[in-house]
Parts: C-alpha cells; sequence; structure tokens
C-alpha cells in the first residue's frame, strides 16, 4: 500500500516548492493584464456603475499578484492581503453604490457625463 | 527577460491588446467591435502561446496546464466586461473572472482565499452591484430602435485610453520581467516550510493535543506539555514532542516515527495565525473602514423628505401618540 499514501500528506509534499521565476511571471502577467483592462474600462466607460466594477476588476488583479508573492515565498502575508483587499473593495462598493443611488436622484441619468459642469 | 518572453513579442502584444480593445469597446460601427475581439483574442492566443513555449525551451517547469485555460477565461472575460454594452452583462462577466482566478488561487495554493472570494464577491459584492444596476436603469424608451442608453453604447475617448492602459502594461510587464529572475527564492523551501508549518504548530498547543488524541497517541490524562510561554513543547528540529501526564506529573517523549501524519498546520491554519497573531491592528482598522462605510452609505444614500410645517408636527403628535399609549387614554 506504498502508493496510497495518505492525501494530506501528499498535499504537505506538493506545497513546498518555491514558484519557479518562469511561473511567477505569468501569474504576474496575468494580474498586470487585469489591471489595465480595468483601467482602461474605467477610463472610457461613461456608466458610473460600470466605471466602478471596472475599480473592482483593478482590484482583483492585484490580489492575484499579492497571492503569487505569498506563494513564491511560502507565507501567508499574501493572503491576509488579500483579506484586507476585500475588506477594502467592499467598503467601496458600498460608498460607491450610495453614491450612484444620489447622483442617479439628481439627474435620473447613470451617465458620467451629466456632471460635467463639475469642473473641480 | 529573455528566458521568459521574447521583447519584440511583448510589445506585439500590447499593441494587438490595445488595438483589439480600442476596437472592441461600445461603438456604432457594430463589424468593428466584432474585428476587435478577434484582434483580441489573437493577442491572447499570442500571449499563451508565446509564454507556454518559452517556457517549456527554458526547461523549468510550467506552473501547471490548468493555469492557461484559467487565464485565458479571466482575461477574455475581462474584455468582454469592459467592451459590452451592457451593465448587466458586465458584471456577469466580472463573475466570470472572479471565478476563473480563483481557480488560478487554488493552484497557488491558497484555499481559502478562492473560496472566501466566491463567496464575498461573485456571492454579495456583485449580487449589490446588480441590485444597484436594477434600481438605477431607466425603462427603455419604445420609441428609440435601440433599446440600449447613449451612455453605454458609445464609449468615451476609446483610442487615447487604450494607447495610456497598453502603454502602461507594456512599462509593467517589462519592470516585471527583467525584476523576476532576481526575486530571492527559498534557499531550502522543504525544510524550510516544514519549519514554518511546525512552529504555527507550537503556538497551537490545544490544536496538538486534539490531533494526538484522535490519532490514538494519548493515554488517559495526557497532554502535550506546554513550555513557561503557554507554548506547545515540541522540539522542531528533532521532530519530538514531550507528552506530560497530568495525575502523575511525569513526562515522556514521543519521536518522530510516531508523529502523525495529520499532525501538520494547513493553509486555513497558517493563514488564520498569521492574520491575527501578526496583523492585528490592521483588522482593527479594516473594522473601521467598514463600519465608515456603511454609515456613509446610509448617510449618503437616505432621501430628505419635504414637510410642510403643520404636517410635521403632526406626524410628531402621531409618533408621540404610538410611542405612548397609555398617555394618550389617561388623558380621554
Amino acid at each position: 500500500m506504498d502508493h496510497l499514501l495518505h492525501s494530506t500528506q501528499l498535499a504537505q509534499l506538493a506545497f513546498p516548492e518555491a514558484v519557479p521565476a518562469v511561473t511567477m511571471a505569468h501569474y504576474l502577467f496575468v494580474s498586470a493584464a487585469m489591471f489595465v483592462m480595468g483601467l482602461v474600462g474605467f477610463l472610457t466607460r461613461k456608466n458610473m456603475i460600470v466605471m466602478f466594477l471596472c475599480t473592482e476588476l483593478m482590484f482583483q488583479g492585484a490580489g492575484l499578484a499579492l497571492i503569487a508573492f505569498g506563494r513564491h515565498h511560502l507565507g501567508a502575508d499574501g493572503q491576509t492581503f488579500v483579506i484586507f483587499v476585500l475588506c477594502v473593495a467592499a467598503a467601496e462598493a458600498a460608498m460607491a453604490l450610495a453614491l450612484v443611488v444620489l447622483l442617479f436622484r439628481h439627474k435620473e441619468t447613470l451617465s458620467a457625463q451629466a456632471w460635467k459642469e463639475l469642473n473641480g | 527577460m529573455d528566458t521568459i518572453i521574447s521583447p519584440i513579442a511583448l510589445y506585439l502584444i500590447c499593441v494587438l491588446g490595445a488595438l483589439g480593445i480600442a476596437a472592441a469597446l461600445p461603438r456604432r460601427n457594430k463589424a468593428l467591435e466584432i474585428t476587435g475581439g478577434l484582434v483580441f483574442a489573437a493577442a491572447i492566443g499570442l500571449a499563451v502561446l508565446v509564454l507556454g513555449l518559452n517556457a517549456t525551451e527554458s526547461g523549468q517547469p510550467l506552473p501547471n496546464y490548468f493555469f492557461y485555460p484559467f487565464a485565458i477565461l479571466a482575461l477574455g472575460a475581462s474584455a468582454r466586461m469592459i467592451t459590452h454594452p451592457r451593465p448587466v452583462y458586465s458584471a456577469l462577466y466580472f463573475i466570470l473572472t472572479i471565478i476563473a482566478s480563483c481557480g488560478m488561487y487554488l493552484l497557488l495554493s491558497a484555499e481559502f482565499m478562492a473560496f472566501a472570494l466566491v463567496i464575498i464577491y461573485a456571492g454579495a459584492i456583485l449580487i449589490t452591484y446588480l441590485f444597484v444596476i436594477m434600481l438605477a436603469t431607466q425603462a427603455p424608451s419604445s420609441a428609440s430602435e435601440q433599446f440600449i442608453d447613449e451612455t453605454d453604447s458609445v464609449a468615451r475617448e476609446p483610442v487615447i485610453s487604450c494607447v495610456i492602459g497598453f502603454v502602461l502594461l507594456a512599462i509593467l510587464t517589462t519592470a516585471m520581467f527583467r525584476g523576476v529572475s532576481d526575486l530571492p527564492t527559498p534557499s531550502d523551501p522543504e525544510t524550510q516550510m516544514a519549519l514554518a508549518q511546525d512552529s504555527v504548530l507550537l503556538n497551537l498547543p490545544r490544536k496538538v493535543d486534539r490531533i494526538l488524541d484522535r490519532a490514538g497517541v494519548l493515554q488517559d490524562h495526557e497532554r502535550v506539555a506546554r513550555n513557561e510561554d503557554g507554548t506547545a513543547a515540541i522540539d522542531i528540529v528533532n521532530r519530538t514532542i514531550t507528552i506530560e501526564n497530568t495525575d502523575l506529573h511525569t513526562v515522556r517523549l514521543l519521536d518522530s516515527d510516531q508523529w502523525p501524519d495529520k499532525l501538520a498546520a494547513g493553509n486555513l491554519d497558517r493563514l488564520g495565525y498569521n492574520l491575527m497573531h501578526d496583523h492585528p491592528m490592521t483588522i482593527e482598522i479594516a473594522g473601521i473602514i467598514l463600519l465608515m462605510a456603511m454609515l456613509g452609505a446610509v448617510v449618503l444614500a437616505r432621501k430628505h423628505i419635504e414637510l410642510e410645517e403643520d404636517l410635521k408636527a403632526a406626524q410628531a403628535r402621531k409618533l408621540g401618540d404610538s410611542m405612548s399609549p397609555t398617555a394618550g387614554t389617561g388623558n380621554a
């Protein structure tokens, strides 16, 4: 029954190899691409809800990079930071959506361009 | 950088991606949108192909074959999310992006975060977004042939934004690909990992008790000995555990060959320990941020109701009556 190793032992054996640089680069490429896509969406879309969704996409890209770095260094800090990123994302969603509802009540439109007279 | 991707291929991917997204963003010309989507798909395909081939050539172990489907899914869904004219579909494509990145979290052995992300992001935050999209969207006017509002159907400055975005991507990826090979790697990952896991166990003596008890190693009135500072008496270098008998006050040593397999700190143990031990103040700050966000949302979204003076007075009287019904009857 040698081949029937305990599943926990297998998991422990599989985990502790550091991610090689090439693999790391793959994950970082995906996270950077997700971040940039969120940025482009934030700049181009006029609908305020979609703009805030795009900021969530940027959070997501940052989170993937954090997890990848945490895995590379075999620590739990990366995952801990992602928990806090989730926290901030939830807070941001609550505030942003309240703001969107407020602005929608004023102008009856979700377009960010309806507020272009605000030349802050 | 050449071991990961050749610079020419990288910049070609960035240019193709910028062209594709710029064309695929919502616009009046629908044919151009489809072409843009195809060009962007070609960019993703090229990226995956070049990255995959280079990884094979450099002789280093591939991430995992599952990485590529998840990456394609995440990038494709996020592209569709920013190009789809309808906000509801954007939100749904974002859920797909999240699920794909959860797959990547699993590959990076962050199981807890993967499932937490599905529950919190896809289950809670995105549903809130969907609620607001449904609440704050005008009913489509039947007069207009297109049911999509001008706000959503035409993007603002697609070319300039894509140039800015993808120049940023080129810079970011160049910097990362140059620096990533200089990252310090743990010198002896297996031992270091084992030491890190066991040092978490040191601080969880009752968990060690429980596991040893379940494995049948402990007899009656036995438990793991505690050091003076409350940590479990485990010698992590020689892998021996000191077990004391609380009745007879005798001590015996558990050798490493009797060490049960299940006695290891998993991902969740290490994450929880890291969270509570190394970042306790950050949890407090996160709680305050969430509380403030809740208060702010309530203050921002409340509705001002204008009442006349006498209406206000009537309202106040009604409220006062309903709060103290006995006073009302007493007067009568």
